[in-house]
């Protein structure tokens, strides 16, 4: 079960196919299509109201799409049928106030298909680890909103589920539980369960993804392995270092079609490419200008950069 | 299945925990008590009326009104002479409370029957009614007695008719009295009317709390919003039904025992409109079954009014349009009391929003053939289906809205979807 592998295994655990929809007056999911690979942590990411939450709704059937299939575990239908399989944990969360802890656990563990006794068992015991034991008969609205939080969490991973959708998880978390969060998934994922997760927040989605999607204005714009998504969009950075002879560098630095931008130190010097220019292509002219070379390096932007270059033309139309 | 059922239970558990239900199962037969007997108390004035008779008659007419009054129960008269200033110092009187009116008394009253009465409250027509009855009663006596009639057969001539009604059912002439098939049929237009309303307006705000709290979403992708909205009713249903039992347990209870605030006001003799009906097992099967229809009707109503609201402001402004079809059908209920076999009480009873108050209604007042009631039934259960069908499209697509509320157009989009 546990493949470290990023390249999706040869049977994704949740397909889309061209999945569309459409509200009044305006396209919220475009024919997107995204393949989320079993065992890995895959990132659904985007700007507010780039369809990311309208996709998962699709997924778990709280919508229907319009157009294009969902297929979760290879079956050509949602998440409901599936749903003592998936945990699932919407963007806005609640609870009832008014019922006891332990009872809305079990009832919302009965709802994902598993039984009441069981339902009890694991919630006295995920209540437990998480310290809220002598809360469980407590009512809800008697909670701090860290506690709640928490009581959430229990709430969709009580059935023990093999894929985990979460919703932007750490939206709204204060430090502990966003600590607690971060664990849980990474526990979950050791454990080869499949986690998709939503967020705008690039920096954890760069920590924690090994697979993402990027959309906005409901369109994918780039989808794959994070490390391939950074080696193809990323290599806009050159770090050269020299070792003594500079020989014909500047004339290649000079040269506008290949690089735009230069921060020459002597020894050392940073650019950036022309948009289009090969990397390949400077290196083989630096050689061939009699620079001896010490270091020539591909830096790697963050995710944060290249979501917006990405993103940024289509935040503009938006 | 099993999900529905896990519903259901929350609905049923959730709401027989909290402390109205309790409330509202034991003071519910006291409150409909009151309901029943309110009516009279209030009509008779609230107990004893003090008056003064103002007497201005030459003869004895001011004296024997002032015997007759003082005679019955509701009226406590003292006779004073006619003079320069009484009618004002009484007038103060009246004004500082001390005094319910006065009756002024000439003998115009013996010759063209005019008398007048000054009171604080001149519409209290029971009051008036019993003055007017007792003003008539001695002034026809006294106008016999001058024309030569024997005062004994005046008085042998004034014995009062009761008339004994008898319900006719099912070609048997029934123990039923009138009174009593009254009074069952407006006990049970007030119950169902109740019932329907508050356990309708329980779902609505079930849906409500789960469409604020959000907490829906995860609900409706574990199954399917129609499941979840049956569960809802069937849930709420129970508890209603079990509040039935205890109200009915209850009832059986007080009853038997008779207790005070039945026979509360020292009225003596039964009360001539409102008497404790005999509730035959077809009665309560036909008030069972309307309930519940009514309510599967107006409860799918109601929870796709939770639906398309944002909040309880907004829930109580569109749930008027609903509780109005319920009010109209109870207030029509009094126009049917008085002919149970009207083209107006047919209709009420056939049309599905106001059938689950109108036939147990028309059921209880007067006999029924049995085909009206099979129509009246197959045409709300069509309706149920129908009302229910397009309640749960309206719920569908409401319970993830937020924002403001859908204008009848969006609606009907909603339903087509």
């Amino acid at each position: 079960m546990t493949s470290p592998s990023p390249s999706p295994s040869p049977s994704p655990i949740l397909i889309l196919d061209r999945v569309s929809k459409r509200f009044a007056g305006h396209t919220a999911v475009d024919e997107l299509s995204l393949s989320v690979p079993r065992g890995v942590i895959y990132g659904l990411l985007g700007p507010n109201g780039a369809g990311k939450t309208t996709t998962i709704r699709m997924i778990m059937n709280i919508l229907e799409p319009d157009g294009g299939a969902v297929r979760v575990f290879g079956e050509p239908s949602g998440g409901r049928v599936h749903s003592e399989r998936i945990g699932y944990l919407p963007e806005e969360r609640g609870l009832y106030r008014k019922m006891r802890v332990l009872d809305v656990l079990v009832f919302l563990g009965e709802m994902k298909g598993i039984d009441r006794r069981r339902a009890r068992q694991r919630a006295e015991a995920w209540l437990e680890r998480l310290g809220l034991a002598q809360w469980r008969l407590r009512r809800v609205d008697e909670l701090s909103k860290g506690m709640q939080q928490k009581v959430q969490f229990i709430s969709t991973m009580l059935h023990d589920p093999d894929v985990m959708i979460l919703d932007e998880p750490f939206s709204g978390l204060d430090p502990v539980n966003t600590q607690v969060m971060k664990d849980t998934v990474l526990d979950l994922r050791s454990r080869g369960k499949t986690i998709l997760f939503s967020t705008h927040i690039m920096e954890q989605a760069e920590k924690l993804c090994e697979q993402l999607c990027i959309i906005a204005r409901g369109r994918k714009l780039v989808d794959g392995a994070l490390s391939d998504i950074k080696r193809t969009h990323g290599g806009h950075h050159v770090v050269i270092g020299f070792d003594g002879s500079l020989g014909g560098a500047a004339q290649v630095f000079a040269d506008k079609g290949l690089v735009s931008k230069v921060d020459n130190y002597g020894q050392y010097a940073e650019l950036e490419l022309a948009s289009g220019a090969d990397p390949q292509e400077i290196l083989q002219r630096l050689v061939t200008s009699g620079a001896r070379l010490s270091k020539f390096e591909l830096q790697e932007a963050s995710l944060n950069k290249i979501f917006i270059d990405l993103v940024g033309p289509e935040a503009v139309r938006a | 299945m099993r999900k529905i059922w896990a519903v259901i239970r929350r609905e049923f558990v959730e709401r027989i925990r909290t402390r109205w239900f309790w409330i509202m199962a034991l003071l519910g037969p006291l409150f409909f008590a009151a309901v029943f007997v309110l009516p009279t108390v209030l009509a008779g004035g609230g107990g004893i009326r003090r008056i003064v008779v103002v007497d201005a008659t030459t003869g004895s007419v001011g004296a024997r009104i002032t015997q007759l009054l003082n005679d019955s129960r509701v009226f406590r008269a003292v006779r004073v002479s006619a003079g320069g200033e009484v009618v004002d110092s009484l007038t103060a009187e009246v004004e500082q409370k001390r005094l319910g009116g006065f009756l002024i008394l000439t003998d115009a009253a013996v010759d063209s029957g005019k008398a007048e009465y000054r009171g604080s409250n001149v519409s209290g027509f029971a009051t008036v009614g019993a003055l007017q009855r007792t003003i008539g009663e001695v002034v026809s006596a006294v106008r016999l007695e001058r024309e030569g009639v024997d005062p004994r057969i005046v008085a042998r001539a004034r014995i009062a008719v009761r008339l004994e009604t008898k319900k006719i059912a099912g070609g048997k002439t029934t123990g039923e009295t009138a009174a009593q098939s009254f009074s069952l049929a407006y006990f049970m237009g007030i119950i169902l009317y109740t019932a329907i309303l508050l356990y309708g307006i329980n779902v609505m705000s079930s849906v409500l709390e789960e469409k604020t709290t959000r907490i829906v979403e995860v609900l409706v992708s574990s199954l399917r919003p129609f499941q979840l909205m049956l569960g809802k009713v069937l849930g709420v249903g129970a508890v209603s039904i079990l509040q039935f039992l205890i109200w009915g347990v209850s009832a059986r209870i007080l009853l038997a025992h008779r207790p005070g605030f039945l026979t509360a006001g020292d009225l003596g003799e039964p009360d001539p409109v409102f008497q404790v009906p005999h509730v035959s097992g077809a009665t309560a099967a036909v008030f069972i079954t309307y309930f519940l229809g009514g309510f599967f009707l107006y409860s799918a109503m109601f929870a796709a009014v939770g639906a398309m609201s944002s909040s309880e402001q907004e829930a109580r402004q569109a749930q008027q349009p609903v509780s109005w079809l319920l009010v109209l059908s109870f207030v029509s209920m009094f126009g049917m009391l008085n002919d149970p076999a009207s083209a107006f009480s047919v209709t009420l009873s056939l049309v599905p929003f106001s059938a689950p108050i109108a036939m147990p209604v028309r059921w209880a007042a007067g006999n029924l053939p049995t085909y009206e009631i099979a129509l009246s039934l197959g045409i709300l259960a069509v309706s149920i289906v129908a009302v229910t069908w397009i309640a749960a499209r309206i719920y569908r697509v409401g319970i993830l809205m937020t924002g403001k509320r859908p204008n009848l157009r969006e609606l009907v989009r909603w339903v087509r979807a």
